[in-house]
């Protein structure tokens, strides 16, 4: 190499940005570049690995040693020790100087200064760490999801509560419906790319409804394209129960004060028609504004009972009856209502049923669920021949109510919910307080209260009702 | 009395029905009633009374339904109706449902002052 063309590639050799070396088959240092110089100094006479690693003797695993061996280039990571101390990570390059005959007669060592870019790994790898663990623990059920609602992500959470299976609709698993909802939050957020929120009702793998308030936001691409959409859903049953509890209190007082406007309006007329009955001497029309008179008080009574049952704690006043007579009364009471809607109530009764109850809880149980059905079949457009069912029968140790229809009935989602306070299906027509009061009746007595429904064919609710007063009386949540 | 106006009484709640109509009738006028719109519009072809009472929410066809016939029948129409009803949120409903329809002569919520709605009864037909 002429001169000129040498200092060049000094020049060069000392401006690389990393640690170069040249070595011989001894390891020791016959060149280094300015870098190396400045952060290991001397080389003269010195060991590779006595500058680099302050060691004795050679490295058990060396790139330099294996380029010797096999005349390759090699690549290794290691941690070297500045002299002033400081531990650098470097990217180790090995290439191999052949002298005339081909053989391997030094080796150049290229080491590259990664430290910086170790630490961001590290960094990153932590980073991913926590947000796996916040992911996982967060004590809230998050899913991540496709545009075609497939779940690709689930927490810990969601996973326990809802068997959730990576790859299955987000409607299968959180309502266990075969088709997507109306409105559906996270369609919204892939549609416009913005944050939505809104509450919820959904079912756990054991069937247990759960209250959510429900968070959609995009997860974008670099390209800022919306790839999949993140919902997390905090459990607000709790809560809700207590707002429930408190919302229902106006609702009570403006459902109770409807329903006095209606029933006064009833006893206003009766005492009407007793009046000028009086007047008249009419005693027909006397004995009907009594009768109106009489109903009105009966309503206002079970209206007011019905208040009770819901807004206090109410333990039941226990007597033994017969549940036979009771179902009689009762549909007794009901057939006309029922007639005059095409519907024939039919009642079987086996035994006399007789069992330990608060007959005037038993009473309302019953006259939801018969008024319920009823309903079921009054809203039903697609049959004829409409029947409501209630049957009596007896167990050793308990006493069974079945109250069937062939209504409307009800789809997986409705029968799920049809115990949940204030979840009515008739629209305006339903306080949704009914069938949450029947349960809570239910269990009261220890018993319970076990749903079947088809939607289009009917419904079947079966109370089981145990002959005895139980010593223990499970109680699941607030009391009513 | 061969000029006696004729009231028809439509609501599903019987009681209402009693009251209503021997009220109606202790005050001069002859009555026939309905229990639900589908029969109170039948009876209005049928007996073309000079006013109707009309219900709002009943079972079987809503006050609602029949109002909009009654505004759909050139004769039917003529016929003053007051609505009776019973909870506010009837009426709400009964307003939003009868878009594009004339308003019916008179409104009273249960429970119903008979005085006022004898009045208005005397002032819509005498």
């Amino acid at each position: 190499m002429d001169q000129p063309r040498r200092r060049y590639t000094d020049k060069i050799f000392d401006a690389l940005p990393c640690y170069l070396t040249v070595q011989d088959r001894n390891f020791s240092i016959i060149e280094a570049n300015e870098s190396f110089r400045a952060d290991f100094g001397d080389y003269e006479g010195r060991y590779c690995y006595q500058v680099y690693k302050q060691r004795p003797e050679r490295c058990e695993d060396c790139p330099v040693a294996r380029t010797f061996h096999d005349g390759q280039k090699h690549r290794s990571e290691e941690i070297v020790t500045t002299l002033d101390g400081r531990q650098v990570s470097v990217l180790v390059y090995t290439t191999p100087i052949l002298d005339d005959n081909g053989n391997v007669a030094e080796v150049i060592e290229m080491s590259t200064d990664v430290t910086e870019l170790q630490s961001l790994h590290k960094e990153l790898r932590t980073s991913r760490r926590k947000y796996r663990q916040l992911f996982e623990d967060v004590p809230c059920f998050i899913s991540i999801q496709d545009r075609d609602l497939n779940i690709t992500e689930a927490n810990r959470l969601h996973r326990e509560t809802f068997g959730t299976a990576y790859g299955k609709k987000c409607f299968e698993v959180y309502k266990h419906r075969s088709a997507e909802c109306e409105p559906c939050t996270v369609k919204r957020t892939f549609d416009d790319g913005v944050t939505h929120s809104h509450e919820e009702v959904v079912t756990s793998q054991t069937g247990e409804p759960i209250n959510v308030l429900v968070h959609t936001a995009p997860v974008r691409t670099e390209n800022g394209e919306i790839e999949s959409v993140i919902e997390m859903s905090t459990d607000i049953t709790r809560i809700r129960e207590l707002q429930d509890k408190l919302a229902s209190v106006g609702m009570l007082i403006s459902t109770v004060s409807h329903g006095i406007k209606g029933l006064l309006n009833g006893l206003d007329g009766g005492i009407y028609l007793i009046n000028s009955g009086l007047k008249k001497d009419d005693r027909e029309r006397i004995d009907k504004g009594w009768d109106i008179a009489l109903r009105n008080v009966r309503r206002i009574r079970s209206m007011v009972m019905d208040i009770l049952y819901y807004a206090k704690d109410r333990e039941p006043n226990w007597e033994e009856v017969g549940g036979a007579d009771l179902v009689r009364e009762i549909c007794n009471m009901l057939t006309e209502r029922a007639k005059k809607l095409e519907v024939e109530l039919r009642t079987k009764v086996e035994g006399d049923g007789r069992f330990e109850c608060d007959p005037q809880m038993i009473r309302s149980l019953l006259v939801n669920l018969i008024e319920n059905s009823i309903d079921a079949c009054r809203i039903d457009g697609q049959k004829t021949g409409h029947y409501v069912q209630v049957e009596l029968s007896e167990k050793p140790e308990a006493i069974q109510l079945l109250v069937t229809d062939n209504g409307i009935g009800m789809d997986r989602e409705t029968r799920e919910k049809v115990f949940s306070l204030f979840f009515s299906s008739k629209g305006a027509g339903g306080t949704g307080l009914g069938l949450f009061i029947s349960n809570k009746i239910a269990q009261a007595h220890g018993g319970r209260i076990l749903v079947e429904s088809e939607e289009g064919q009917g419904s079947r609710f079966l109370v089981e009702l145990p002959r005895r007063r139980p010593d223990i009386i499970p109680t699941e949540g607030d009391s009513f | 009395m061969a000029n006696q106006k004729k009231i028809l009484v439509v609501d599903d709640e019987p009681d209402m029905v009693d009251w209503l109509t021997a009220f109606l009738q202790d005050n001069g006028y002859d009555t026939i009633y309905a229990y639900d719109g589908f029969d109170g519009f039948e009876k209005v072809k049928a007996e073309k009374p000079d006013l109707i009472t009309l219900d709002i929410s009943m079972d079987k066809e809503s006050g609602i339904k029949m109002y909009r016939k009654l505004h759909d029948d050139p004769e039917a129409s003529k016929i003053p109706v007051v609505i009776l009803t019973g909870v506010s949120a009837d009426f709400k409903r009964f307003i939003s449902g009868r878009k594009l329809v004339d308003p019916p002569q008179a409104y009273f919520e249960k429970p119903v002052d008979r005085d006022e709605l004898l009045q208005k009864v005397k002032e819509l037909i005498g």
